[in-house]
């Protein structure tokens, strides 16, 4: 299938009440088992990369190896494939826009990309980000979706997630979705309320992400959640069952 | 101290084998030592099913290598061991490069099979000798060279001319230099017996679902038990089964 027809397909996934969701993978073997599963579309997860293969999280995949990566998967399935890219591999903007454009010609449909600064300390400030979010969208294209994850929830405990970070968090799906986001990620935001009031304010279709212990996705998809992935955890549970598996054939 | 390399050869007890669970990235690889591992050992098949390139040296040889790398360094100080499927090349002088430069990836030893891998049935044993010898030179004495014959895949009948032309091989090998015998799809534990009597070299066996009780083939002589593709099988049956509830 052409990935023009691809991307449509994806984009489409997300409706507001019915989210698509994401057993995020990490390699060919992973994206197939899934696929077997009768997933409508694949997605990676970077912590999940850096892990299976030795790397630390945060860009430690090196770029050409998250890029091969990329392009093995999208071989392996007749699926939409949507990567964990990070933050791009570069704060600069038309850098980052670069290696996108370069993602994109993996035969990928979409990817992350998140405004925490990789390997500093908190978030970009939003008008940068907004200018590195343009300058992807000018190089990827109209075809490619760019689900722009903000880190405000992620960087701070649960308790402390509150109607301020909220406001900032809607600010920032309005910004970055004028400048050309597809879509707008916040893990670890699981106040009902809150993901209720993002969903309605928020002009892009917005991606909850699953952890131990948070809502159902029942109750997610009520407040009009269009997309609900899994981070990191479908690999570690899955390293703990071969663990278990191990321990039995080795005893 | 004694190194990665005799460590991992004193594993090797006929009677008491050494019990390898199969692996094929750095994050398997850590789930296998966090279960209590000795040593380790990568499947072709599992990496070439994972990377999404296929078995039978359709994984890069680069790839093989910094995987490798990778996973010795997840590991450290276990010994890990590669699926070596045919050394990359029918040439002995290519092959024999192959696994030196393998064993500077600083895995400790290797499964170099005798199959036609891309071709039909099995080298001729001069032949296959001679790569041994060729590769044993190539990479010195402290690697461990697990020779592997395919004749259990390639022939039907697991009859009694079989075992003798296994014996054969296996003879054959030992004398041109290989340190372990792998004999995969072996499993009837009389005809185990009649191997480790006549080859004179740790004979490794592959589990499979079904298989006879790892202790039979223990008391049959084993001295390496392997589990080929099906540690990766079985999990990602499993992550199908978690994707599906997941996801319906």
């Amino acid at each position: 299938m052409a990935s023009n027809d691809l991307f449509q397909r994806f984009a489409a996934l997300h409706v507001p009440g019915n989210p698509l969701i994401l057993f995020n993978v990490w390699d060919a073997g992973s994206a197939l088992a899934v696929a077997k599963a009768g997933a409508k579309a694949i997605a990676t997860g970077s912590a999940s990369v850096a892990m299976a293969n030795g790397f630390g999280d945060g860009q430690q995949v090196p770029l050409e190896f998250a890029l091969a990566n990329a392009r093995r998967i999208v071989e392996a399935v007749d699926l939409p494939v949507t990567v964990d890219f990070e933050g791009a591999y570069s704060a600069e903007p038309a850098e980052g826009a670069r290696n996108i454009a370069r993602l994109a010609e993996t035969g990928a449909v979409g990817c992350n990309f998140e405004d925490q600064i990789v390997g500093g300390e908190g978030l970009h400030p939003i008008e940068v980000q907004a200018e590195r979010i343009a300058a992807a969208r000018a190089q990827a294209g109209p075809d490619f979706f760019i689900n722009v994850r903000t880190d405000l929830f992620l960087k701070a405990k649960q308790e402390a997630h509150d109607e301020a970070m909220l406001d900032e968090a809607i600010a920032r799906a309005n910004s970055y979705a004028e400048a050309g986001a597809s879509g707008f990620f916040v893990p670890m935001l699981g106040n009902l309320d809150f993901l209720r009031r993002l969903c309605a304010e928020s002009p892009v279709p917005v991606n909850f992400m699953t952890y131990p212990e948070c809502p159902s996705n029942a109750d997610v998809a009520a407040t009009g959640v269009a997309r609900i992935s899994h981070g990191p955890f479908p690999f570690m549970a899955l390293m703990g069952q071969l663990e278990a598996v191990a321990q039995v054939a080795l005893a | 101290m004694i190194s990665k390399f005799e460590a991992f050869a004193a594993l090797h007890v006929p009677g008491d084998p050494v019990i390898l669970y199969n692996i094929w990235d750095v994050g398997s690889a850590k789930a296998v030592v966090a279960a209590g591992a000795k040593a380790l050992a990568t499947g072709s098949h599992p990496v070439g099913d994972a990377s999404g390139f296929g078995d039978g040296h359709q994984v890069p040889i680069d790839f093989v290598f910094a995987n490798a790398r990778r996973i010795v360094e997840a590991i450290e100080p276990l010994p890990l061991s590669v699926d070596f499927e045919g050394a990359y090349s029918t040439d002995p002088k290519q092959a024999g490069d192959n696994v030196a430069l393998l064993a500077q990836s600083g895995a400790v030893g290797c499964n170099f099979e005798d199959q036609v891998v891309g071709g039909e049935g099995v080298h001729p044993l001069d032949q296959q000798c001679h790569r041994i010898e060729v590769i044993r030179r190539a990479v010195g004495d402290d690697f461990f060279l697990n020779a592997r014959t395919d004749l259990y895949l390639k022939v039907q009948d697991h009859d009694d001319t079989l075992v003798g032309q296994v014996i054969e091989r296996g003879k054959a090998f030992a004398d041109a230099g290989a340190s372990g015998f792998f004999v995969p799809r072996l499993a009837d534990p009389r005809q185990i017996e009649r191997i480790v009597r006549d080859v004179p070299l740790p004979l490794n066996v592959i589990a499979f679902p079904g298989a006879p009780p790892k202790a039979e083939w223990a008391a049959a002589g084993v001295a390496r038990i392997s589990h080929g593709p099906f540690p990766h099988r079985a999990l990602m049956a499993q992550l199908t089964e978690a994707a599906s509830a997941a996801i319906n």
